[in-house]
């Protein structure tokens, strides 16, 4: 577990702020953070640990305690002097952390209890009168990002994610992802108080930008770079996609911009057909031609009554 | 000539009050305040989705987690469904 934040720096006032600003600040955290109006899956923890500080914090005499004794307070008997606290717990350490010195108070000595869990924390700071008539509550639907390349989308498969909080999960993306489509895992989102169900966190897909390819739906697109002969002969050429390298058929006499449809290439669809594979043909000529070629450019142009911009 | 009767699955009050933890007396006052939509069986006896309860869920967080009172979170669940739809639309537009 991650070391425990300074509650102070968790709501972020000084130390000596008073419960006005004290006040102040965790309102304004606690609505940024609030797991019905931020989904984000860190959100949850970082609620939690806010209202925690605050729980602390906004209480004079436990306040006090905090100041004195830090995260262990409630481990610390009521009426223990702070800096004989700091002697025996630097004594303790010395001796390898055998500080059992406190320990033999029973737990009915302290004012808190020992162990206090973090949900009795909130059900009890939250209202207690809330807790008579509110069972046990389940918890809040989550939502993240995930982002896929082309074919990650197009082949899915086992994925581990790490979400914003630290928590790492393994997903199973199904093949034939689109751009804003859910997966919803079931039971992965916020947690429910007292063992009520846990909520659902939904991962919205998102597909990164492909240097060859764009995703529309589940169509692809694509350029196909031609040359011109190939273009005004037509020609069979190879083209990559994201399935692996597919033969379009290029038919004679095809213009820059023309959209060759291969059928079926598109993105996978687990219900259905899957999208097509739009192939865009670019005409490209060579940068530097070579005498041979020039000299049958410039036939090929004295010979030609071709006029691409031809008004007819 | 049969007809297939496809029943919805409804909770009637008391076993909604269950799933929820909630006293049925509060699940009333959730329905009279417009926090909950049940629907009315042949009897007239109010009748809830399967989905209500973690609409019940979702009052009980807002209404402990920020001191939001009863009457007023129906707004705030109102504008919170009203963002979410509009930040889908966004991402639906970012797309292209």
């Amino acid at each position: 577990m991650a070391p425990r934040r300074d509650y102070y720096e968790v709501l972020g006032v000084g130390r000596n702020a008073d419960a006005d600003e004290i006040q102040r600040a965790y309102r304004k955290l606690v609505r940024a953070y609030h797991p019905d109006v931020n989904k984000d899956p860190g959100a949850e923890d970082k609620f939690k640990e806010i209202s925690e500080a605050y729980s602390v914090l906004s209480d004079p005499e436990t306040r006090r305690r905090y100041d004195a004794f830090g995260h262990d307070f409630r481990q610390v008997p009521p009426d223990v002097d702070p800096a004989e606290w700091a002697r025996a717990r630097a004594g303790a350490g010395a001796r390898a952390g055998a500080g059992g010195q406190w320990r033999q108070a029973r737990p009915g000595d302290f004012d808190f209890g020992e162990g206090v869990d973090l949900e009795d924390l909130l059900g009890g700071m939250f209202g207690g009168r809330g807790r008579r008539h509110w069972g046990p509550v389940p918890g809040a639907d989550q939502e993240a990002e995930l982002t896929l390349s082309v074919e990650e989308a197009y082949h899915g498969g086992r994925r581990t994610i790490t979400l914003p909080g630290g928590r790492r999960l393994e997903v199973n993306i199904p093949p034939g992802v689109t751009n804003g489509q859910r997966i919803r895992l079931a039971g992965q989102g916020g947690h429910g108080s007292d063992g009520a169900p846990a909520g659902d966190l939904l991962l919205i897909t998102r597909i990164a930008p492909h240097p060859r390819y764009r995703v529309e739906g589940r169509d692809i697109h694509a350029s196909l770079p031609l040359a011109p002969w190939e273009a005004a002969l037509g020609a069979t050429v190879a083209v990559d996609t994201p399935g692996g390298e597919a033969k379009v058929k290029v038919p004679p006499g095809t213009s820059s911009g023309r959209r060759l449809r291969l059928k079926g290439r598109g993105m996978p669809n687990p219900r259905g057909a899957p999208g097509a594979f739009f192939a865009e043909v670019r005409i490209m000529v060579p940068a530097r031609l070579t005498d041979e070629e020039r000299r049958l450019f410039e036939q090929l142009a004295a010979v030609s009554h071709f006029d691409p911009r031809g008004r007819s | 000539m049969t007809y297939a009767i496809v029943r919805p699955i409804r909770l009637d009050l008391d076993s909604y009050a269950r799933a929820t933890g909630l006293h049925p007396q509060a699940v009333r006052r959730l329905v009279t305040l417009g926090l909950l939509e049940p629907t009315r069986n042949a009897r007239g006896e109010l009748c809830f989705a399967p989905s209500q309860v973690a609409t019940a869920a979702r009052i009980q967080r807002l209404h402990e987690g920020l001191s939001i009172n009863y009457a007023a979170i129906g707004v705030v669940i109102d504008l919170l469904d009203r963002i979410e739809e509009l930040e889908a639309a966004l991402r639906g537009l970012s797309r292209r």
